[in-house]
């Protein structure tokens, strides 16, 4: 990727990934958390994992690359957790951070988007337990 | 077979039960009575997710104690994930299979209730599903071997008691996405699936895998219930993001191959 992308900080406790199927999360490099400024190419809305597909640049000489981040679930979680196919249009301009694979290809495993125009922060956080999921472990332990 | 002793949810087969097991029996249509037990059955409506606090894979949860050649293997697969070079092991949208349909899935699944049988819907890489038969048969003596096996359960008050044999060799007792071992034949699964609480499920498995585990495995996985639509499962197909959205030289939209590297991760391009 381009100069823009700057290792911000290393990871010393691996947290795992919540990836959802088919493969480990193990090939993208936890410790290192890159980010970048692009341009949205796709927001791919498909299961198991959607993608991201981020224009990075051009840059000063007018290159810019294309680039893959992989999100940790489906469409079908992600709705859970209030993200739509709407989430990320064509043309939006964000900030994105992401864990590189370590291969060196164009592909990152995404952790956050903001968007440059309004600012709203997009994550997949998996919601702590509920209240009424505790009570219902506590019931659970009896 | 007579009707009294019938647990609920069976369809009273009193007219072909001396012949259950032969294999000309067959499904006869359900009665009302049949439908109206089923109204006694607990009520396992919803969509169930993965509790948030039970959302780990078995790694580091409860891990099996596996023969000692296997464990050699075990420790080598989680030396390779966490050297970043995991094992792809769900990467070729095979079934999972079970117990990775319980164990494995992040995703929601929905229970249904019809007369003779309890179909378990899940959303796991495919819309994977499991039959249960709750009519009083027993396991073909020489069933074909699938993905989720042949399972025939039975209610117990509330709580689904279900034995599953007829595994593919090939199917996985996992650990993780990239730390998992066939079970080699002859693995046996039995569960019981109960409410805990209003909105949760637990599935209480002891899994029996001869060829690589030195001992049954008990592990358990719990699961919380969500009535909202945006919990409805929806199509999940297993594939789909392995392409991306293109055009042939007609201007017809297909599929395209997104590029993979050897762990199952897209990427856009090599540098």
């Amino acid at each position: 990727m381009k100069r823009s992308i700057q290792a911000l900080w290393l990871c010393l406790v691996m947290t795992g990934p919540c990836a959802f199927a088919h493969h480990s999360f193990a090939m993208y490099d936890a410790a290192q958390l890159l980010t970048v400024t692009g341009t949205v190419k796709t927001f791919q809305w498909t299961n198991p994992h959607v993608i991201l597909w981020l224009v990075n640049g051009p840059d000063a000489s007018g290159a810019s690359d294309l680039w893959t981040l992989e999100l940790p679930t489906s469409p079908g979680v992600l709705t859970r957790l209030g993200w739509s196919k709407h989430s990320l249009e064509p043309g939006d301009r964000v900030v994105v951070e992401f864990n590189p694979l370590r291969n060196g290809a164009h592909g990152g495993s995404f952790k956050k988007a903001t968007l440059v125009d309004s600012g709203k922060v997009l994550q997949v956080s998996i919601p702590p337990p509920s209240a009424k999921a505790d009570s219902d472990a506590k019931a659970d332990s009896k | 077979m007579a009707a009294a002793y019938l647990l609920p949810g069976a369809i009273d087969a009193s007219d072909t039960a001396d012949t259950a097991d032969t294999a000309s029996v067959i499904n006869p249509a359900p009665r009302a009575k049949d439908w109206a037990a089923l109204a006694k059955l607990p009520d396992w409506s919803g969509t169930w997710s993965p509790a948030p606090d039970d959302r780990a894979f078995p790694l580091g949860k409860k891990e099996p104690k596996w023969l000692p050649d296997i464990a050699r293997q075990v420790e080598q697969m989680k030396a390779d994930d966490k050297a970043g070079k995991p094992q792809p092991v769900f990467v070729n949208c095979l079934p999972e299979g079970m117990p990775s349909f319980t164990l494995m899935t992040l995703n929601a699944q929905e229970y249904l209730f019809t007369p003779g049988r309890v179909t378990i819907l899940g959303e796991f890489d495919g819309n994977r599903l499991r039959r249960i038969y709750t009519d009083g048969r027993k396991h073909p003596d020489d069933p074909d071997l699938t993905f989720n096996g042949h399972s025939i359960g039975h209610w117990e008050g509330g709580t689904l008691v279900v034995d599953t044999v007829g595994l593919l060799p090939e199917v996985y007792l996992p650990l993780g996405q990239s730390v998992a071992v066939p079970n080699n034949g002859d693995m046996h699964i039995e569960e019981r699936i109960h409410l805990v609480g209003p909105d949760r499920l637990l599935d209480e498995l002891v899994i029996t895998a001869p060829r690589v585990l030195a001992e049954p495995w008990k592990i358990s996985r719990a699961f919380v219930r969500s009535r909202e639509r945006k919990f409805d499962i929806i199509e999940a197909s297993c594939r789909q993001g392995d392409f991306f959205e293109n055009k042939d030289k007609y201007g017809n939209v297909i599929f395209s191959p997104v590029e993979h590297e050897e762990g199952g991760a897209p990427f856009a391009s090599k540098p």
